[in-house]
């Protein structure tokens, strides 16, 4: 290990009051370098707060957020350290992709030919002479993306950048966020898409009314909630399952006619089935999803608040 | 001046540069004419003040020095309306289409970013002021010709004018950016800003006038407050009687327009941006 690395970000006791909604409240979290990490949460966790305090556009309460060791107000030079996609439609609607691009490039002081490589890069090429307000969701997302990699920063922080992405551009995004993160970058990622998370993600950070819930990669956190069942198949079930109550599993039949076992594993649901003579047609070990943990996690504390 | 830069840019990239330039034109020539008409009535003893008092302004408003001062900064008014407007906008149009986020990302500072807006506001009013100052530097000695009156142009009194007049749409394009951060939607800017300053100066103008007959006669002295008031007393040939020297509408407005600018600032920098 070769210490705090420059890139990280470290989120420490970060708070968010308004009049009366603590928005964001005693958060601490540290990002990586190298990886992706997805920041999850119900809608009104406080996700979008803790970036936009992140990176300086909103005032913490207490507490900070900082970007190796810094604040991001402090960095001498943000556009090439940071790279950030906040929301989608942030460009005028008046103006064409490429005049946003190269707008951003003025007040950075960075070459306008940065402008057409980026398009080039989020393939935005054909549309870089239309106006914004000519661009589907898909495209502006593709464009934030473009801005956030005017600078080709070493850190890049994204906010629900699959809203409005069909399934290619999904899959587009999730290469060029993985192929980043491999380049040693960091990336932070939030959004509510569990799925594509759990295809995304290394770590993922969990937060629901504002407070942690949990973090860590996101294979322990998977683990960590025992959600892990098997599903069997067998033309005996009644006897298979009776077996297998007495070793203290649970066994819940599914309409298919499958059972999903859980508290036991495969190896010994194998034996029990064995020793009893029963016929088994499948034994699929099934790891938990993260939708499944992320509800168990929040159950209770998502919703409005 | 990077950030002056891109400003510049954003305004250029648009259509809003060229909406309210085609507004100006005709706004424009309406001034001339309407100037060119006054010009006549003062030379030709039409105007009729009424009291003793603004029988005097009359007197010397009609002065071939005044009549030349006055068409010589033809297009103030309407100029100056355009570049308030343009310069809320500058502000307000962030805000709009939600590009502050953009813009605060890449320049944390927000002061700075306040400031590039302030320059690139000055510079815009100063294009105004260089276009209308053309046209009229071209327009009016035709028009001083029919009326009978020198052309002038020889008069330190007009260059004096004219220079003040620059000064006045720096100003103003100051005070546009800083009432842009102070009424961030831009549907109310715009419109609020576009009904007080034609409206609302002359309803206070109005107001002051009958407080200085009904109440006291040192009330009227208080209009120069107004700012288009100020602005005008600023481009004035001579010393107009009964009004404050010129120096005084150039301290109000300058005054108003440190106010908003550094109001202005102080709240972008405090301000959340979600």
């Amino acid at each position: 290990m070769s210490g705090p690395a420059t890139d990280d970000i470290v989120v420490d006791h970060l708070t968010k009051q308004y009049k009366k909604l603590r928005a964001v409240d005693d958060l601490s979290f540290a990002v990586r370098s190298g990886r992706v990490t997805g920041f999850l949460g119900p809608n009104g966790a406080g996700k979008t707060t803790t970036l936009r305090m992140l990176l300086g556009l909103v005032t913490p309460t207490a507490g900070t957020a900082t970007i190796g060791g810094r604040k991001y107000v402090d960095l001498p030079d943000p556009i090439r350290r940071v790279g950030a996609v906040l929301e989608a439609s942030s460009a005028h609607r008046g103006r064409t992709g490429r005049n946003h691009l190269r707008m951003i490039c003025k007040a950075a002081g960075l070459p306008e030919t940065r402008a057409d490589e980026v398009l080039e890069l989020t393939g935005l090429t054909p549309a870089a002479k239309r106006k914004f307000k000519g661009y589907s969701l898909g495209m502006k997302q593709r464009l934030g993306i473009a801005a956030a990699m005017l600078g080709d920063p070493r850190v890049l922080v994204l906010d629900e950048p699959a809203n409005g992405l069909d399934p290619e551009g999904i899959r587009w995004m999730r290469d060029l966020l993985k192929a980043l993160a491999a380049e040693g970058r960091t990336v932070l990622v939030s959004s509510h898409l569990l799925g594509e998370m759990q295809l995304l993600a290394d770590d993922v950070v969990i937060v629901a009314a504002g407070k942690l819930i949990r973090q860590g990669p996101v294979d322990e956190v998977l683990g960590s909630m025992g959600t892990s069942q098997v599903r069997v198949r067998t033309p005996q079930a009644a006897e298979l399952g009776d077996a297998l109550s007495k070793l203290g599993a649970t066994v819940s039949p599914q309409p298919d006619g499958a059972l999903l076992v859980g508290g036991v594993e495969a190896a010994a649901i194998g034996h029990t089935a064995f020793t009893a003579s029963v016929e088994l047609h499948e034994l699929t070990p099934e790891r938990g999803d993260l939708e499944q943990v992320f509800l168990q996690l929040t159950a209770g504390m998502a919703g409005i608040r | 001046m990077r950030l002056v830069n891109a400003e510049l840019f954003k305004i250029r990239t648009t259509a809003l540069w060229w909406i309210m330039g085609i507004i100006l034109l005709p706004l424009y020539a309406a001034s001339l004419g309407f100037n060119w008409l006054t010009s006549y009535a003062y030379l030709s003893g039409q105007a009729d003040g009424g009291g003793a008092d603004a029988q005097a302004q009359i007197d010397a408003a009609a002065q071939p020095i005044n009549i030349a001062t006055n068409l010589y900064t033809t297009g103030q008014y309407m100029g100056v309306l355009i570049v308030l407007l343009l310069s809320a906008i500058i502000v307000t149009s962030e805000f709009f289409h939600l590009t502050a986020t953009t813009t605060f990302l890449v320049t944390p500072r927000r002061e700075a970013v306040i400031l590039a807006k302030l320059g690139a506001g000055i510079i815009v009013a100063l294009v105004v002021w260089v276009v209308t100052t053309l046209l009229n530097l071209i327009l009016v000695p035709i028009i001083l010709d029919a009326l009978n009156v020198p052309v002038q142009l020889g008069e330190p009194a007009v260059w004096r004018a004219i220079g003040l007049n620059a000064l006045a749409f720096g100003l103003w394009a100051v005070l546009g950016v800083g009432l842009g951060v102070l009424i961030r939607s831009q549907l109310a800017a715009t419109l609020t800003l576009a009904i007080v300053y034609t409206v609302g100066a002359a309803v206070i103008g109005g107001i002051f006038q009958l407080l200085a007959s009904q109440v006291a006669e040192w009330i009227g002295k208080l209009q120069v407050l107004v700012p288009t008031t100020a602005s005008q007393l600023m481009l004035a040939g001579t010393e107009l009687p009964g009004n404050p020297p010129r120096w005084v509408g150039a301290v109000v407005l300058i005054g108003y327009a440190v106010i908003a600018g550094v109001v202005g600032t102080l709240i972008t920098k405090r301000r959340d941006i979600s």
